[in-house]
């Protein structure tokens, strides 16, 4: 039999989430317009690909997770009223031009022979960034206040955690020669350059910044997160 | 990579034939085939060579969900922002991932049935409906005409294995049916949005349809009659949302194919 009238704690002792997080709204808005820009174009170019590659099992794969992009996208949007930003498109936005310059890269090869370029570009530069990103944000904005963006951020990297594992033993069975090898390193080479430029999906201070900050560097004026240390 | 991918330029593993449809057709045995008489030329199991036929279907739904799968994908990437709206390339997202099941369901049953990947050629007709540059003609060509082919052919098949006896193929039929009728819901809905103030524009992406639906009756391949192996699936249609109109007017379409199909044979009209 329970006792109605002993007050309880808010918090179950197990429960030690704190106030207030890293991230104001503001900050935590901008990085989620970054999130929803970022799916939008990895969806896209999934889409575009599954008629290019010759690979039968690539192309259902790309099928299957060209949909998993769209609805992390979906997730952003709705979410970006929620953080005070009405007008979404607005915010949906590349971090930086550095970023639009990796995606066009990304997404520049075609040719039925350049499966593992393609595969190379999203499963071991673009979606570990995303999964450390996702990460960062989750580990870093408020627990309590920013709690819904931490839902979304949990389903999220679920999806994101299993394509790429999946993504990645697709790449390894299609790397079987020395020559594969070093076209696999070469694209990664040249796309991870292009991303130290950006300097992460969200732009510098993607996994926050030595001094402390979150936000991204030069954005500090606009900026509510709060500084650690 | 660049948008809108012509057809010739699909990738494929060396086991795919492509042949075009137009060949197929015109193909001289096919009168000597339509002279035969083998009664009813619906899918049953009673119908002589009924297993390769239903064989034949199935692989022919398999490249067609390959080419759908690549047309949703395409119309994910082919647009910019401003073209189309978000929320439809969302839909064609889902109906990426739908159309991979589809594939997959395919080869499962494929090899249930005993074929495989290419033992039958693939025709590319259905890819080529679904890379128009308009994207309002892709929702007609692909939502409307060519799922609406996949809920006929869908039926066909579920009763197929429903009358031959076979719980795995009808069920398997039944689950793509329940997806087909979502995407054909989607491309109505979005003609109606797309259109709400351009009649003209609206009426542009019927007659598309028309033009389509009429190539999918592929010369009798599709009707309400015992000459047509794939049945209109009226009921079906109802569900997903086409108007009695709508399908007597693809009955009526699908008669005009099958007299010029005879025609062109040169074989008497129907009675």
């Amino acid at each position: 039999m329970t006792e109605p009238d002993v007050p309880r704690a808010a918090f179950a002792p197990w429960d030690r989430r704190e106030l207030p997080g890293l991230f104001g709204v503001v900050e935590s808005a901008r990085r989620v317009g970054n999130y929803k820009w970022i799916e939008m174009r990895l969806f896209e170019a999934l889409g575009g690909w599954v008629a290019t590659v010759p690979e039968l099992d690539v192309k259902l794969v790309l099928g299957r997770q060209c949909y998993h992009h769209a609805w992390h996208a979906e997730l952003w949007n709705k979410r970006l009223p929620e953080l005070r930003e009405m007008k979404t498109d607005r915010l949906t936005q590349p971090a930086n031009d550095e970023m639009v310059a990796f995606v066009d890269a990304l997404r520049d090869p075609e040719a039925p022979e350049l499966t593992i370029e393609k595969l190379v570009g999203v499963y071991r530069v673009l979606l570990p960034r995303k999964i450390a990103a996702y990460t960062f944000h989750m580990n870093a904005t408020g627990k309590i206040t920013d709690a819904p963006t931490i839902r979304s951020l949990n389903f999220v990297l679920q999806d994101e955690l299993e394509d790429w594992r999946e993504g990645e033993m697709l790449l390894q069975s299609l790397i079987h020669t020395p020559e594969h090898v070093e076209r696999a390193a070469r694209r990664q080479q040249e796309l991870e350059q292009l991303m130290l430029r950006a300097g992460g999906i969200t732009g510098p201070g993607s996994l926050g910044n030595p001094d402390g900050t979150v936000n991204a560097v030069g954005d500090a004026a606009e900026s509510e997160g709060v500084s650690v240390g | 990579m660049k948008k809108i991918l012509p057809v010739e330029e699909l990738a494929r593993d060396s086991r795919f034939v492509r042949a075009s449809i137009q060949d197929a057709i015109a193909d001289p045995r096919q009168a000597k085939i339509a002279e035969r008489n083998t009664g009813s030329a619906k899918l049953e199991p009673e119908r002589p060579a009924a297993g390769d036929r239903a064989r034949q279907l199935m692989h022919g739904i398999f490249v067609g969900e390959i080419q759908a799968l690549e047309g949703a994908g395409r119309t994910t990437f082919d647009f910019d922002d401003e073209e189309v709206p978000f929320q439809l390339k969302l839909d064609m997202a889902r109906q990426c991932w739908d159309e991979s099941r589809h594939c997959e369901i395919s080869v499962k049953l494929s090899e249930h049935m005993g074929t495989g990947i290419g033992e039958f050629t693939e025709a590319t007709f259905l890819y080529e409906a679904a890379c128009a540059p308009d994207p309002l003609l892709r929702l007609t060509g692909v939502n409307r005409a060519l799922e609406g082919l996949a809920i006929d052919v869908f039926n066909t098949m579920k009763e197929f294995g429903d009358s031959s006896g076979d719980p795995v193929l009808a069920a398997c039929e039944d689950w793509m049916l329940a997806d087909e009728g979502t995407h054909v819901k989607m491309g109505s809905d979005w003609l109606r949005r797309l259109t709400e103030n351009d009649p003209e524009r609206r009426e542009r992406a019927l007659e598309f349809q028309r033009t389509v639906d009429k190539l999918f009756s592929l010369g009798g391949f599709r009707g309400e009659t015992d000459e047509n192996p794939i049945q209109l699936a009226r009921r079906f249609r109802e569900m997903a949302g086409f108007s009695t109109d709508e399908i007597d007017e693809l009955s009526e379409v699908a008669t005009e194919a099958q007299e010029e199909a005879r025609a062109a044979a040169g074989l008497q009209p129907s009675s």
